[in-house]
């Protein structure tokens, strides 16, 4: 595999790292929550369990891999190590439909956030799409030149909206919880709201959006400094955060009283507050109407959240931006993606193919939202929920691939129950939590195909495209389509390690490579 | 349930808050405390080390010993340790006057020495105690003051006395570090290194004095 020869920086702390990852998915609630409820109504919070435990199960696979792999490519290198350059390209072609997404995606909800500011409520996109559609165009368009221009993310300050979104959000909860929350109402609000089940497996396929992005931790492991040991901590804190976020934010807003019995903004009719924020003029805001209407804590809230949430949304956004351009840089470097995507502007040492491509089809998929009008901000989630299942679904098999083909790479932190066997002669550990995880991320696949009118042609048809772009550029070049071009991964894996720092880890699989190769010789004649 | 003025709190919401409070607590310590590598360990134990070092330091000066950069090291290595940091002058007394004799010319520039000591410890934010000592071995007075202020570490400059001596950093030098009972770190300038580096002569033109034509 082709490596930096002076190496990347390894400077990125336990909150570093965390942050990172947080500073992505940490925004997915405040997209995810107002989508869910339009769909799964009084079952949302089964929604976002069910949703959560697959999660958990993604995150505990990414922990696992980007642990013992730490390269800048993720979920994309895993596949393709694990499963060949065919897949890996898809797995990677998908993540890129993602990165794309979120681009358009969290600029919308940037927006979104920031006209529930009375100030900015011009930029509602139900009352004026038209400014709105401007808005988030231009929102788009100066991320791509901020980009092009290098202008760097500070890990400093992705840190620091971290830390205050962290605060925030356990705010919120906690004075939620504390000044609204009724359980009889609850139970009141799953009884009479419980969703039919084409309703509630759309919930599920939504809830997903809420926990994507953890991949970022793998993205920057390379950079991670002793990722062996931090990134599976970061991984484990950020899993845990999000998963109480989602369960939380969703019991709490079925069984929350609001301050006020008609809330601001629901026209003077009374609504059940949870079918109130599944409403599509609030779902692109759901967190900042439910802070604001919180008793007392609310009048705070609704100062700060939508501002709050709009900057967090912002840079979830711009990682979208640089995240499609690393992977486009990686997938070129390994030859899946024409070399175009390696190239950096002569002045600015920026990949600007990638970034003006990635954030052009960004804004298609923004022109294709708008014509939908108030149901575009749900396309754009169906898409998100697709290349996100589609992708972590092939992480699952190459996290059993892997386990199966590369027994040696030590992994400091494994996935528990696994089931000890011989493969190909040697000893390995089949994870269950691989298939249970695979089950569930599949079934959501198969929600998202089977609930999203959209989504289930427009997401297949972005990975047909790329596997013809893929064919194509292959043959071209010489390269094999459907097989894989040969490396020495062993090789490559001490490299890793030792690019990462683990010495320790390396010391272990140098000497374990030494046994095999001894074994395989067998004794001296 | 609680009714505080227009506030209803029920106790599962008091329950709810106080776990979801403590469970994210718990999760961001857990994480920000990972377990050490040995390399941590290592550096662990050095930076105690190192602290322990630095707790009551002398930083040498005499006629001989040029230790100005060794303070400003000095400094910036107490600057936040709590290290008590002492500056001493040793004005060598010969055989043939009394210990007590007046010196002035040395004293003078000894305070010269000693106030540059001061601005430079004050510039790197630590505070420096300054000291004259008349006597007549500097070594001695260095091992005596060592011991009197219970030193942990004794910094100082350099000087060379001369390629045969024996003692290429001078013999004063080297009788303070085989018999001092702290660590002691002396910076060596690298023109010095008469054993290592072979020694270039100086440019002539740089000794040869500007006579002005009458």
């Amino acid at each position: 595999m082709s490596r930096k020869e002076e190496g990347l920086r390894r400077s990125v702390t336990p909150w570093g790292s965390y942050s990172w990852g947080y500073a992505d998915v940490g925004a997915d609630i405040f997209v995810a929550l107002g989508l869910v409820f339009g769909a799964a109504a009084g079952a949302s919070n089964v929604a976002f369990l069910f949703a959560g435990l697959v999660y958990v199960c993604v995150g505990l696979a990414y922990t696992e891999l980007a642990s013992a792999y730490p390269v800048a490519g993720g979920g994309q290198y895993f596949v393709m190590r694990g499963l060949g350059d065919m897949l890996g390209f898809v797995a990677g072609w998908a993540v890129l439909l993602d990165f794309t997404i979120d681009i358009t995606l969290f600029a919308w909800g940037c927006i979104g956030y920031l006209s529930h500011l009375p100030v900015l409520h011009v930029l509602d996109a139900s009352a004026n799409p038209a400014v709105h559609f401007a808005v988030v165009f231009a929102a788009i368009a100066a991320l791509a030149l901020l980009n092009v221009v290098g202008v760097r993310e500070s890990t400093a300050f992705n840190g620091m909206v971290s830390a205050l979104d962290v605060v925030s959000e356990t705010s919120i909860l906690f004075f939620g919880f504390l000044f609204a929350f009724r359980p009889e109402l609850l139970v009141h609000s799953m009884q009479t709201g419980w969703p039919s089940s084409f309703q509630l497996m759309n919930g599920i396929s939504l809830a997903i959006i809420s926990f994507v992005g953890l991949e970022s931790i793998s993205h920057a492991a390379e950079e991670t400094n002793r990722p062996a040991s931090i990134i599976p901590r970061t991984s484990i804190a950020l899993i845990l955060t999000i998963l109480i976020f989602a369960l939380a934010y969703s019991n709490l807003a079925l069984g929350m009283q609001p301050w006020h019995a008609i809330p601001a903004g629901s026209g003077g009719h009374v609504h059940d507050f949870w079918r109130f924020l599944g409403f599509p003029e609030n779902q692109d805001k759901a967190v900042a109407v439910m802070a604001s209407n919180i008793p007392y804590f609310g009048a705070l809230a609704a100062l700060y959240v939508p501002v709050l949430g709009a900057i967090l949304l912002l840079i979830s956004s711009n990682s979208g931006v640089f995240g499609s351009s690393r992977i486009a840089y990686s997938m070129s470097q390994f030859k899946l993606l024409p070399a175009i995507f390696e190239r950096v502007h002569q002045k600015y040492k920026t990949p600007v193919i990638s970034i003006v491509t990635f954030c052009g089809l960004a804004v298609i998929e923004l022109i294709f939202a708008a014509l939908q009008g108030n149901a575009g901000y749900e396309f754009l989630g169906d898409l998100y929920a697709f290349g996100a299942a589609a992708s972590y679904t092939l992480v699952f098999v190459a996290l059993i691939a892997l386990r199966l083909k590369d027994p040696l790479t030590p992994r400091k932190f494994k996935i528990p129950w696994n089931i000890p066997m011989r493969f190909r002669g040697e000893r390995v550990e089949f994870p269950v939590v691989g298939v249970i995880g695979f089950a569930g991320i599949f079934a959501i696949l198969i929600f998202v195909l089977y609930t999203h009118h959209i989504g289930r042609i427009a997401g297949p048809s972005w990975l047909l495209l790329g596997i013809i772009i893929f064919t194509v550029y292959r043959k071209s070049k010489g390269l094999p389509v459907f097989g894989s071009q040969p490396r020495n991964w062993s090789a490559d894996q001490v490299g890793i390690l030792k690019n990462a720092g683990e010495l320790e880890l390396m010391d272990e699989l140098v000497e374990k490579l030494k046994t095999r190769q001894r074994e395989r010789e067998g004794p001296p004649a | 349930m609680i009714h505080l003025g227009t506030l209803t709190i029920t106790y599962a919401g008091i329950a709810s808050a106080i776990a979801i409070l403590t469970a994210l607590i718990g999760t961001l310590y857990w994480m920000l405390h990972p377990p050490k590598s040995k390399a941590d360990l290592v550096a662990k134990k050095a930076e105690t080390q190192l602290k322990t070092q630095l707790g009551a330091s002398i930083v040498v000066f005499s006629s001989d010993i040029r230790s100005e950069h060794m303070m400003v090291l000095a400094s910036k290595l107490a600057r936040g340790q709590r290290t008590v940091l002492l500056a001493a002058y040793v004005i060598e007394v010969p055989f043939t006057l009394p210990t007590h004799a007046p010196m002035e010319l040395e004293d003078r520039a000894a305070l010269d020495i000693l106030a540059a000591a001061e601005v430079i410890a004050k510039n790197n934010g630590c505070e420096v105690r300054t000291e004259i000592i008349h006597h007549r071995q500097t070594s001695e007075a260095v091992l005596e003051l060592a011991k009197r202020e219970k030193a942990n570490l004794i910094i100082m400059g350099s000087y060379r006395e001369g390629k045969y001596t024996g003692a290429p950093l001078s013999r004063t030098i080297e009788t303070i570090a085989a018999n001092a009972k702290c660590d002691v770190l002396i910076g060596v300038e690298g023109k010095h290194g008469t054993l290592l580096v072979e020694e270039e002569p100086e440019p002539v033109t740089a000794t040869v004095p500007v006579l002005h034509a009458e």
